[in-house]
């Protein structure tokens, strides 16, 4: 058993996953110890709110409220793995987006800026074309795939500038990150669709429900009463599948992870690399627009649309999500969900204790954080394991080892 | 009588996981010879200098001077014990002046200024006295590499050292350069100084050294005076088998010229001139043309416009009847096989497999291939074809990333990947470098076998011995111009050292006026 756990741990996705569980399981004690210090130090919360504390960071999924005693009740609640899901749909399609430009050894901090690129597309088309004369589900397709081109002519944009004047891409993506939040609220400010049938909506544009676009939910409401989950988390699987397949074993894939991992190599190879720069930024653009589309599209989100001033979260979350799926696209399914689940337990912290939601924005800092060093976690895990070997071969001679010593003596 | 040994290292051992990098090694330095340390990459040579630099410290085994035990724990200590060495690759900070550099860390002060007159004079003293030509206050940015070797040298003598390593010190020099590093060589020794001399260069060791040491995959071989041994018994010594040192080939038998460059020019990313200035020539169907010269003086750039890495600036490239000056990289490679220079950079992506490697422009011929989606199967095939036919030897066979590869056979799947691509035209650049004698023979070989077949083979190399051996046609490159041609039959190592320097130049305009 113990040899069967240390060949697992040879491999190299096996770090892989254990660094990012490594890096899960900090974040989360990190959080514990601030609801703890928190709770202990505010005489209005006390210790028994931070055990409550602690068991909703731990399991908020699995909170079904509080029983007439008062106390917190565990279970499976649908609305809330229902709402997972729902929130996890962009995440896992930015975090795709992130890690296809990874792939190709480029940092697509962009994603927030094609979000809302694809988001201005899609509630545009969306709201626009009335269902009278249409029928929705076209309307609906037509707003999803102009939410996908927006976002990826977006995310073309630096991939050019790095292709023919080699410019950083980390810096043209900030800017035109700031570039589309202007340039949306630049729209929606003049534009028929600010909610103005609503008291004090007019921040907000029209819900697509209005329209009659809406995506289907296909017996997910069934699944899961009272959460706002459709089949936009199927798409975002099958996206993610979508994606695995193109980078393992498509020509194109092996191209652009060819040219992520060594340039020089593969245009001495005769591989255009150029192409592939622009060609990586389209396609990590168009799913950060497809995460936008889907969100939107539900029917029953609302966007803020004075964007100007702070950039949408889901795009920056894109990268721990990445990170911690080590840009597997499979893996980002799971590190998706589980990033939209801690949402979920911010949210019964609000509601159910005295805490707000806020600590768990605390916990995804410290698991982005960590994150980061996932690859030096890997390094400390091949380092332990490299340490032991030899001194597992020097058992049968521990002269060896005495002599060392008496040299030093 | 037996000489006073000075260094004595006594049944080394160094240990690294999973293998013995030094078995019991002994190694003796005696007071005023030069002893030669020799041995494949891989054999030891490295972790040996290390452990005598304290940088290792050695499971088993001592270490002497003058016959007491000292024990190294740094550096600093080596070089109190007046150890001290020339890197293969200089340690020297390029923007200071060649006296800075060489008093770096010995500097002679009073009440924290520096006493930059003294220690002149103390350095100009010693410059004369050996006749090591050095300009004391040009920046080393701006000097020669010989030069920069020479301040290396000084560094050591100016620290009063008089234990002296040369860690492949011949790699970078012209012959002319060489032969007069031997006789500094010898004249420290005359001294009474100890020289160990790290090298791979069967002739300089002839040469310069009074006895040799060979270590082989961690072990002590043997240790001969060079006057009872020849070059072939320490090759054999080195590699563990009889070597073929001399590339047995027939005469050339050219044909059309397959490659042709008309005031072919490239410009350069250093300075603003080109690093490839008007060169014409021609290499025939069955020929191997060898570019030599000094690293530095264009053939890179030569080979980067050739290929399409780099873009040309003038003048005009013919393959096999068709223009390419401007064609893409992809084109060029419809009749071209390239071995680059840098594995590491352009030869290999280093994260990807083995079999992944050897596909690297073939990914989308149709045997790979369908409708986009890699046929894993058949690259398998295709890889295990080639990993039996060139031996490319790895833990994992095609599975195996090729980073976790040595050098000597990701070379190999290179060459392999390269060759069996079966194009008119080879550009092998530096083939051999980094390795071993029984690699080097190896693909010697295989360029002599690809020649026999009609194919027209391009061999840039910095090392005169290849390219004396392997070539049939001799070009010598001198500041990104061809400044001579030479038969390899009619030249001598002597003569193209002095084109190579730049000491002599013919006039080739009416080129092929001494084609075979």
């Amino acid at each position: 058993m113990r040899e069967k756990w240390s060949a697992l741990m040879e491999k190299d996705g096996a770090k892989a996953v254990a660094a990012s569980l490594i890096s899960i399981l900090i974040g989360l004690l990190v959080g514990c110890a601030i609801v703890a210090v928190s709770g202990l130090t505010n005489a209005a919360l006390g210790p028994s709110s931070v055990w409550d504390g602690i068991r909703l960071v731990l399991g908020g999924i699995l909170s079904t409220g509080r029983d007439a005693a008062g106390n917190l009740t565990f279970g499976f609640n649908p609305a809330n793995v229902g709402n997972m899901l729902f929130r996890a749909t962009p995440l896992i399609l930015t975090g795709l987006s992130v890690a296809v430009a990874f792939k190709t050894g480029l940092f697509n901090i962009g994603a927030p800026g094609q979000y809302l690129m694809g988001t201005a597309a899609t509630l545009t088309v969306a709201l626009s074309i009335p269902t009278t004369s249409v029928p929705a589900p076209a309307v609906w397709l037509l707003a999803f795939l102009s939410g996908i081109l927006a976002g990826a002519l977006w995310g073309a944009i630096p991939g050019l500038l790095k292709a023919l004047l080699n410019i950083n891409e980390v810096l043209a993506c900030i800017m035109t990150n700031w570039i589309a939040a202007n340039l949306v609220t630049w729209i929606f400010d003049g534009s028929i669709w600010r909610n103005m049938e609503e008291n004090g909506k007019t921040g907000y544009v029209y819900k697509t429900a209005r329209n009659g676009v809406e995506t289907a939910k296909w017996g997910l409401d069934a699944v899961f009463p009272g959460s706002q989950v459709n089949w936009g988390i199927i798409i975002a699987v099958v996206l993610a599948v979508a994606v695995y397949v193109f980078i393992a074993k498509t020509t194109i894939g092996y191209e652009l992870v060819s040219c992520g991992s060594n340039r020089h190599a593969a245009r001495y190879a005769g591989i255009n690399d150029k192409r592939n720069i622009v060609l990586s930024m389209a396609i990590a653009g168009g799913l950060a627009g497809a995460a936008a589309s889907l969100y939107y599209l539900s029917g029953n989100t609302e966007f803020y649309w004075s964007t100007y001033q702070a950039l949408p979260a889901v795009g920056f979350n894109g990268i721990p999500v990445a990170l911690l799926a080590a840009s597997n696209p499979i893996a980002i399914i799971f590190t998706g969900c589980f990033m939209s689940m801690l949402n979920i337990a911010g949210q019964q912290l609000t509601n159910l204790t005295g805490y707000n939601e806020y600590i768990t924005d605390v916990i995804i800092a410290a698991i982005v954080y960590l994150s980061a060093f996932s690859l030096v976690i890997k390094m400390l895990i091949g380092g332990r394991r490299k340490r032991k070997a030899p001194a597992a071969d020097s058992g049968p001679v521990p002269a060896a080892g005495t002599e060392k010593g008496g040299g030093d003596a | 009588m037996e000489a006073e040994n000075v260094i004595e290292m006594l049944h080394i051992t160094k240990e690294f996981p999973g293998i013995i990098a030094n078995d019991d090694i002994t190694l003796q330095l005696r007071r005023g010879e030069i002893h030669a340390l020799l041995g494949e990459n891989g054999a030891g040579k490295s972790t040996l200098m290390s452990v005598l630099f304290g940088l290792y410290q050695p499971e088993a085994g001592v270490i002497k001077k003058n016959g007491e035990v000292v024990k190294i724990n740094d550096p600093n200590d080596a070089t109190a014990l007046g150890i001290g060495m020339v890197h293969q690759h200089f340690k020297l900070i390029s923007v200071f002046t060649v006296l800075d550099n060489i008093i770096l860390g010995a500097e002679t002060t009073k009440a924290g200024f520096l006493r930059r007159k003294e220690a002149r004079a103390k350095v100009e003293a010693l410059s004369q006295r050996y006749g090591l030509k050095v300009d004391l206050d040009a920046k080393v940015e701006d000097i020669t590499v010989g030069m920069q070797q020479r301040v290396e040298i000084l560094k050591m003598l100016y620290r009063d050292n008089e234990i002296l390593i040369f860690d492949e010190p011949t790699a970078v020099l012209t012959p002319q350069e060489i032969d007069e590093l031997m006789t500094t060589m010898k004249e420290f020794a005359k001294e009474g100084k100890s020289i160990l001399f790290i090298s791979h260069k069967l002739n300089e060791i002839m040469a310069v050294s009074d006895r040799v040491t060979v270590l082989r995959k961690g072990k002590h071989i043997g240790t001969v005076d060079t006057k009872d041994t020849d070059k072939q018994a320490l090759s054999d010594m080195m590699v563990g088998r009889s070597v073929q040192l001399e590339v047995h080939k027939e005469p050339a038998k050219p044909g059309e010229a397959v490659l042709s460059l008309r005031d072919f020019c490239v410009p350069s990313r250093a300075h603003k001139r080109n690093a490839v200035d008007h060169v014409s020539f021609d290499v025939r169907a069955g020929e191997i043309l060898c570019v030599a010269g000094i690293d530095g003086n264009g053939q890179t750039e030569l080979v980067y416009g050739l290929t399409g890495l780099e873009k040309c600036a003038g003048g005009t490239v013919t393959l096999c009847g068709e223009d390419i000056s401007h064609a893409s990289i992809r084109r060029r490679g419809a009749n071209m096989s390239h071995i680059p220079e840098d594995r590491h950079k352009h030869g290999l992506v280093l994260d990807f497999t083995l079999e992944q490697n050897l596909v690297l422009q073939r990914y989308r011929e149709k045997q790979f291939q369908t409708n986009g989606f890699i046929n894993r199967g058949a690259v398998r095939e295709y890889a295990q074809r080639l990993i039996g036919q060139y031996d490319v030897r790895s833990g994992r066979g095609p599975a195996t990333v090729a980073r976790s590869m040595s050098g000597g056979n990701q070379q190999k799947a290179i060459i392999a990947r390269e060759l069996d691509r079966e194009k008119p035209l080879v550009v092998a650049v530096q083939p051999t470098r980094g390795l071993d004698v029984g690699a080097i023979e190896y693909i010697h070989r295989q360029l002599v076998a690809e020649r026999d077949k009609g194919r027209a083979v391009l061999l840039v190399s910095l090392e005169l011995d290849e390219v004396m051996n392997l070539s049939d046609r001799i070009l010598v490159m001198y500041e990104g111009q061809i400044v001579g041609e030479f038969d390899p039959k009619r030249t001598d190592v002597q003569e193209l050292g002095l084109y190579m320097a730049g000491a002599k130049r013919m006039d080739i305009s009416g080129k092929e006026e001494k084609g075979a």
